[in-house]
């Protein structure tokens, strides 16, 4: 029992970096994925197509993969030694999963919020022209809102992924709860370890699905 | 004093010239009417007029402001200041009145005056409650537009329209996407605002409302006006062929 608990603590302490890595994940890349759906539907043909490779590349390769080079590119490329490197309380490990994580998930959102601001009707941008609205007016209080409700199912889909994505950051030696529980099983020689990981990644997403329906839900009042 | 003017304007998409020369004046107070076949070309003409559409040449005039003019051969547009400014002064209700659905019916109506002309909260909410009450919808301002039937839903967006005082308001087909039993309540609001001499153009094919109401009627076809005068003269003893041809078909 003593093992247990001692086991659930522990990985709890890593469930705060968990956190940490998906809450700046999610607030970044939904922002960075907003403004690259902007440039893959500019009308600039050099900026569409640039994005347009950003996105492929992303979606094309491994995560993985994009967090190790994001790691090693500064030293590699250009010779900065990073162990020095900090953000506030963040070394230079962390500051990089999360540019990785942001970079990857920008791509994704980007596609499902351009998709959501196509499916937008063309009479709603007309209407807000022929009232004055300025084109920001426009976008921020007439398109946005309702893109964000045509796009929260692809959107709660890629947030329960970037809940499970997470663990991958252990590749970094991040210290977030897949770590604790990788080297608790080690020393341990029992899974346990892991099947308590399962549970915390299982009960975060079911909390995350509840929020999400709920959010759906309360804009269940138009259309 | 002429509230709209439009010179020799011609508009093609592509290959396909839509608007093959229209001059038309519309006087303070006077209604238009702009009947004609479908593809004609009305709704662009109107569109044209809104700068929903850009004209290849010809000139526009709302009040006394200059949308666009062709000189030497050169068709330029206002800048963007006046183009802000002369969106303030017409209105458009749409065929399908493009309402914002995340929006209460008072803030479709609100928001613009809000937001756009810094009208206080209080001050737009007065004049959007003057607007429902006219619209007879006052018990609605609190309901969004799914909920509402598409005649209520056309005069919440003529009360959207009519919310920045324009001194001219266009429609295209406002009772078009409507049941028949529902376009009663939407002629009746723009007869109400004949009465008070609001200033319009109504592309329409209700032929009995058009008759009514207009001081003025255009027949268009193929892009250009076939013919043009009193709805006496227009509807009740059309000179033209293709008019009459038209005419028929009501
Ligand atoms: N954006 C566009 N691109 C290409 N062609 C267009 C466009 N808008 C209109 N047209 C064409 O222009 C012609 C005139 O269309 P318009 O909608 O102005 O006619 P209308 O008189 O309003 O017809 P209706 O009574 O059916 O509404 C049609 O042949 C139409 O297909
Ligand atoms: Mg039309």
């Amino acid at each position: 029992m003593e093992k247990y608990i001692s086991t659930i603590k522990l990985l709890s302490g890593g469930f705060v970096i968990t956190l940490e890595i998906f809450a700046y994940t999610l607030v970044f890349s939904v922002i960075l994925g907003l403004l690259v759906s902007k440039g893959r539907m500019s009308r600039n043909p050099v900026i569409r197509s640039l994005v347009r490779i950003y996105i492929s590349v992303m979606r094309g390769t491994p995560l993985m993969l994009q967090l190790l080079l994001v790691y090693y590119l500064p030293y590699y490329m250009f010779g900065v030694k990073t162990g020095n490197i900090k953000i506030g309380p963040y070394s230079y490990d962390f500051i990089a999963t999360i540019i990785a994580f942001t970079v990857n998930y920008a791509a994704y959102f980007a596609e499902i919020f351009r998709s959501g601001i196509q499916s937008m009707p063309k009479g709603q941008y007309e209407a807000a022209q022929i009232l004055g609205f300025s084109k920001s007016q426009t976008f921020f209080r007439i398109i946005l809102p309702q893109v964000f409700k045509r796009v929260l199912p692809a959107m709660t889909n890629e947030i329960i992924t970037l809940v499970k994505d997470t663990s991958l950051s252990r590749i970094l030696s991040i210290k977030e709860m897949f770590f604790f529980s990788s080297s608790a099983a080690a020393r341990m020689s029992s899974i346990m370890p892991f099947i308590i990981a399962g549970v915390f990644y299982y009960v975060f997403n079911g909390i995350i699905e509840i929020t999400m329906n709920r959010v759906e839900k309360k804009l269940d009042y138009y259309q | 004093m002429k509230v709209f003017e439009m010179k020799d304007v011609k508009k093609a998409f592509g290959d396909l010239r839509v608007l093959k020369g229209i001059s038309m004046t519309v006087k303070k107070g006077e209604i238009t009417s702009i009947i004609g076949p479908s593809g004609g070309g009305k709704s662009t003409l109107l569109r044209c007029a809104t700068t929903l559409e850009t004209i290849d040449s010809g000139a526009i005039m709302i009040g006394d402001q200059t949308l666009v003019d062709t000189k030497d051969g050169k068709t330029t547009y206002c800048s963007k200041k006046g183009l802000q400014e002369i969106r303030s002064k017409f209105g458009l209700v749409f065929q399908n009145f493009n309402l914002f659905p995340h929006f209460s019916v008072r803030r479709n109506i609100t928001e613009s005056l809000v937001h756009v002309r810094k009208m206080s909260r209080d001050e737009a909410d007065a004049v959007c409650d003057r607007l429902l009450e006219k619209m007879q919808l006052s018990d609605k301002a609190d309901a969004y537009p799914c909920n509402l039937s598409g005649g209520q839903q056309q005069r919440v967006s003529i009360a959207r329209a009519l919310a920045t005082n324009p001194d001219i308001l266009f429609f295209d087909e406002p009772t078009s996407a409507l049941d028949p039993e529902l376009t009663a309540g939407v002629l009746r609001v723009i007869r109400d605002l004949a009465q008070e001499h609001m200033t319009m153009v109504i592309v329409t094919h209700e032929m009995a409302f058009a008759r009514d109401v207009s001081d003025h009627v255009i027949f268009m076809d193929d892009g250009k006006i076939v013919e043009e005068g009193k709805p006496s003269q227009v509807i009740d003893d059309p000179q033209s062929v293709r008019t009459k041809a038209f005419l028929n078909g009501f």
